[in-house]
């Protein structure tokens, strides 16, 4: 046991300070993607909703190859076809190759994928706003941008939230598959501390709890956020 | 056939001439002509299915008329285009006729993240870009007067019919509106409520609001309106002063209806 908490301290020789490191790198990751992802997901649901036969044709391709696929063949196509094109894309230009930062890397690949989900949680939610709310506005006099800003959006969210919720504990478990690509987030710095140490289950347990708590804090902030978004409607409990 | 009305005091504050409208090939209006000037209160009778709730949406613009000539005060509705292709010609102006046009909805249709008091400052922040404070101003007088001061902070699910059918006529108000349209606002409530939510829209009619009230409530009809329109299958049947066509219906079908309603 003492053998056990000196290879989890924070500073070497223990590998707590790594933990820790690779824990942060997937909170950033799963934030920008999540963010990354609710723009895709805004730009994919109003898209569906009132685009033109060509841009809901592409939109369709694009939510239902992402949701067909399994997540680690798109992080690997993704990560190596999004490189290969940025940089052919500088190199044409005259431009040095450049090595891609992880962080924004692994935000690109997540959040394309998020995107995908997000669109049809936001249009789901979109179809689920009463139609008399959206006729109000407009026979108050509201621009379509002021009805969909002040009333449609707002509207939307007590039913996006749940989903939008699932979303974000999704995107957080998604970074450990980029450990196939080598970032260094939670799951690389556990498999590396495991296997200079050999204390394999020690340092997985300990990622699982890392992983728990951050899923049981997000869902302690979504609960507060949801609470506020539903003051409009009445307890079901 | 008449001139865009004058700035004239006589003039006719919403008309409506020869309105048409088709969902597809069921033509539901064949030809409605209306107007009321300025204090009128003009309810529009009928069967279900005679086309009342579409005539009322037609006149701003919820439904696009398939023809005919819309005027508020004078200004006409611009449109382009003809038949099912017939679309307003002049967004802003669709936005800013419809804010003079106070429309109140059989379902309330109330805004369910906002409280009330929101709900009743919303447009006239939002479209008429009224100062916040004085707009708070407005609709707590407002609120006052439909009995609903009290619940200002609350939010619409947690009111009664009666209750959300007040405040969104409250919201309505608020937007200082040239013409009310009404369309069978104590439909959705229950029969206890809707005496509350008739006395505010008398007390409307009784400060020489413009209004068109889209009704099942006979007796009500029969003591506001200036004038009652009844239609029947997309046409007028039969109009005139209430207390003239309730007691010497010229129509056998006007008179079998107001037999039937009674
Ligand atoms: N959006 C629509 N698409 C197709 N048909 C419609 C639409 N709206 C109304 N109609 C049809 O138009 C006709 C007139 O409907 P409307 O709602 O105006 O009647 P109403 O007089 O208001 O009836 P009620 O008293 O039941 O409210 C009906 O036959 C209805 O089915
Ligand atoms: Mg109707």
């Amino acid at each position: 046991m003492e053998n056990a908490l000196e290879l989890l301290a924070l500073s070497p020789p223990g590998w707590g300070g790594n933990l820790l490191r690779g824990l942060w790198s997937t909170f950033q990751i799963a934030l920008g993607a999540y963010i990354l992802g609710l723009a895709l997901g805004l730009f994919g649901a109003f898209g569906k909703i009132y685009g033109g036969p060509v841009l809901r044709g592409v939109l369709t391709v694009y939510t239902t190859v992402i949701r067909a696929v399994p997540e680690l063949v798109l992080i690997l196509l993704l990560y190596y076809l999004g490189t290969d094109l940025l940089n052919m894309a500088l190199t044409s230009m005259g431009f040095e190759r450049m090595d891609i930062s992880g962080l924004w890397a692994g935000i690109y690949v997540i959040g394309f994928v998020q995107g995908a989900y997000s669109t049809e949680v936001l249009r789901g939610a979109f179809h689920a706003v009463p139609f008399g709310q959206i006729e109000a506005a407009r026979a108050i006099g509201m621009s379509a941008f002021t009805a969909h800003w002040r009333i449609i959006l707002p509207a939307m969210i007590p039913f996006a939230l749940p989903g939008l919720a699932n979303l974000w504990l999704i995107a957080t478990k998604e970074t450990a598959l980029l450990a196939v690509v080598g970032f260094s987030e939670l799951a690389l710095e556990t498999k590396q501390a495991a296997g200079a140490t050999k204390a394999y289950f020690m340092f997985y347990l300990a990622a699982g709890a890392l992983y728990l708590m951050l899923s049981l804090a997000s869902t302690g902030v979504f609960a507060l956020v949801e609470r506020r978004f539903r003051r409009g409607q009445p307890s079901q409990s | 056939m008449t001139d865009p009305a004058s700035a004239s005091g006589t003039a006719a504050t919403l008309q409506v001439e020869d309105l048409h409208k088709s969902f597809g090939d069921l033509e539901v209006l064949k030809g409605v002509s209306m107007s009321a000037r300025e204090g009128d209160v003009v309810s529009l009778i009928g069967s279900s299915g005679s086309g009342k709730s579409t005539f009322l949406r037609c006149i701003n613009l919820l439904e696009l008329p398939t023809a005919g000539v819309i005027r508020l005060s004078g200004e006409e509705v611009k449109f382009k285009g003809s038949g099912p292709n017939r679309v307003p010609a002049d967004k802003k102006q669709v936005a800013r006729l419809r804010s003079q046009l106070g429309m109140v909805f059989q379902s309330f249709n109330l805004w369910q993240h906002m409280t009330v008091l929101q709900n009743v400052m919303e447009g006239q922040v939002q479209v008429l870009g009224v100062p916040k404070a004085e707009a708070r101003a407005r609709a707590e007088a407002i609120l006052e007067r439909v009995g609903l001061y009290d619940k200002r902070a609350q939010y619409p699910a947690f009111l009664s019919g009666g209750q959300q059918q007040r405040a969104a006529i409250a919201r309505a108000v608020a937007m200082e509106p040239k013409v009310m349209l009404f369309d069978e606002p104590t439909s959705a409530l229950d029969p206890e409520l809707v005496g509350e939510v008739l006395k505010v829209i008398r007390g409307l009619a009784e400060e020489g609001r413009t209004m068109i009230l889209v009704t099942h409530e006979m007796r009500f009809a029969r003591d506001v309106s200036s004038e009652v329109v009844y239609l029947h299958e997309g046409r007028v049947e039969e109009r005139g002063a209430p207390d003239e066509i309730f007691t010497h219906p010229k129509s056998e079908r006007f008179a079998a209806f107001i037999q039937n309603t009674h």
